[in-house]
């Protein structure tokens, strides 16, 4: 069976309304949403109250949790200064916005969601400020995955779609303790496992305006990334009539945050 | 013999203990730095004593470099240092009468400086830390699994660490092997190799189980320190 995976909708009511479109048209009825209904973007309490409506599985973003929780992101999780000066006018500018109910919604929202052996995370497993980047250290990769007893990782918080499959892993150790004359050497054979990066409805940075998504066949395990063309201009022209900074649209409307990719793929905010 | 590194950890307020091991030091040739890897407290005894000592070092002393470790950070965490959170991993573990016995054992006027300890050192290509990269808290022994040792040297980028949470001493080695990964996304499909790094992983030990490690040969030894003219110990290249 067929299940969509969208992921960091970013209160883009458009790009939101043509993913759901894209999905019921192909009959799928199980969506997973990996989080960050809010930020960013002008409509974030009419996304939030989309999903509630369609009671889509939903797990909880890191902008979701510091809209909840107070700015929890310290300074490194940005790439620039101004990224950052950027960022805290916006959560400003959402929690203003955003109805109590709505806040409320966002707390309940749980940081993980499991269904058998497929894990769906925001972040990573560690943390919703984690970024599992597609080149990151395949071994490092590999641990999140497995720590997490997953064979499958759902993620976004990147907003570049991938899927990528470890396999043929091994690591040979030699052990040596106070309590043993000899070495004792060993291999472990890793296993193969699978990330799903489901990229971005709602602020795409893989190179172009659509939004993405991925869908998944549970039984044959196969998956294919989405992309779905949404009014761009629309989203953008709420974004400054918002008074959000003109920047937003910029990038929107170029489909890549230029020189605003988070590079280190193991930071995870400890603040 | 380039340098030689004493690592210690575990004393938990026992002044006998490192004063032994500042003996043993004494009688090693070679030892130009002493790094204790946190758990300078505990709940057995009184620590202020080998805090006064850690922090104002007896002529002849090896000065000793100092990072705090599990025990700090609950202790600190409990006495409002780390923000709203408290010693709930001690609470859990041990129960409300630990927390309390903890705070008894370590005078006030020590907070702020085991409060100013940093979480780890990196000396050339070695981490120094208590528990890990991931936490204070994390239990690396010679059963963890290598993707997860592997895992926390990676997030350092450094070829050594150096751990002292589990209390064990071992030298573990990751030697060789491989994976394979393929990256198919809007752009199209590649593949990517890659090795993995010889890397190691070394417990330190605790209280009287130290080790001592030559940086230029990188051999590594665990010894105990003892009354006796000379400490036990073994050598591992």
């Amino acid at each position: 069976m067929n299940h969509a995976i969208i992921s960091c909708l970013h209160a883009n009511l458009p790009a939101v309304e043509a993913v759901l479109n894209d999905i019921d048209r192909q009959g799928i009825d199980t969506i997973t949403c990996l989080g960050d209904l809010v930020g960013y973007g002008p409509q974030p309490n009419e996304v939030v109250e989309l999903i509630r409506k369609r009671d889509i599985a939903t797990c909880q973003g890191c902008w979701d949790e510091d809209i909840i929780d107070g700015l929890n992101a310290c300074e490194c999780s940005y790439p620039s200064q101004l990224a950052e000066r950027r960022g805290h006018l916006a959560h400003q500018w959402t929690d203003d916005q955003l109805t109590d109910e709505n806040k409320s919604f966002l707390a309940s929202l749980p940081t993980s969601l499991r269904r058998d052996r497929l894990l769906f995370v925001h972040g990573s497993p560690n943390s919703q400020h984690e970024y599992l980047l597609p080149d990151m250290d395949a071994f490092a990769a590999l641990e999140r995955v497995e720590t997490a007893g997953a064979d499958i990782l759902f993620c976004g918080h990147t907003h570049q779609p991938y899927v990528r499959e470890l396999r043929d892993g091994s690591i040979r150790v030699r052990l040596q303790n106070a309590d043993h004359d000899c070495d004792q050497g060993e291999e472990l054979t890793l296993p193969m496992r699978k990330i799903v990066n489901a990229g971005s409805v709602g602020e795409p940075r893989h190179g172009s305006t659509n939004a993405t998504y991925v869908i998944h066949n549970d039984t044959t395990d196969e998956i294919e990334i989405k992309e779905v063309p949404y009014d761009v201009g629309r989203t953008c022209q709420a974004i400054v009539e918002a008074g959000l900074p003109k920047v937003f649209a910029w990038r929107l409307s170029h489909g890549f945050e230029f020189a605003e990719q988070a590079e280190d793929a193991s930071h995870v905010c400890e603040r | 013999m380039i340098e030689r590194w004493a690592l210690v950890s575990g004393l938990r307020g026992d002044l006998e203990t490192y004063d032994l091991i500042q003996r043993d030091l004494k009688k090693t040739r070679g030892v130009t730095a002493l790094f204790v890897l946190g758990d300078l407290v505990g709940l057995e005894r009184n620590c202020d004593a080998l805090l006064d000592r850690l922090r104002n070092p007896h002529r002849g002393d090896l000065k000793p470099d100092c990072i705090y470790g599990w025990w700090e950070e609950q202790l600190l965490a409990e006495r409002g240092f780390r923000g709203e959170r408290k010693a709930d991993a001690l609470r859990l573990s041990q129960g409300e009468d630990a927390v309390s016995a903890l705070l008894n054992t370590v005078n006030p006027s020590h907070l702020k400086w085991l409060a100013s300890l940093q979480f780890g050192f990196i000396e050339l290509d070695c981490a120094l830390i208590h528990g890990s990269s991931s936490d204070v808290g994390d239990n690396l022994t010679s059963e963890t699994s290598p993707l997860i040792l592997l895992d926390r040297l990676t997030r350092l980028n450094v070829n050594r660490l150096f751990t002292a949470r589990s209390t064990k001493q071992f030298h573990l080695e990751l030697t060789g092997g491989g994976i394979n990964s393929q990256v198919k996304d809007l752009n199209g499909k590649r593949e990517q190799q890659q090795e993995v790094p010889k890397r190691s992983v070394i417990g330190i030990g605790a209280g009287l189980n130290y080790t001592l490690y030559d940086v230029g040969s990188d051999k590594t030894h665990f010894l105990t320190a003892s009354s006796t003219t000379n400490p036990k110990g073994k050598g591992f290249a």
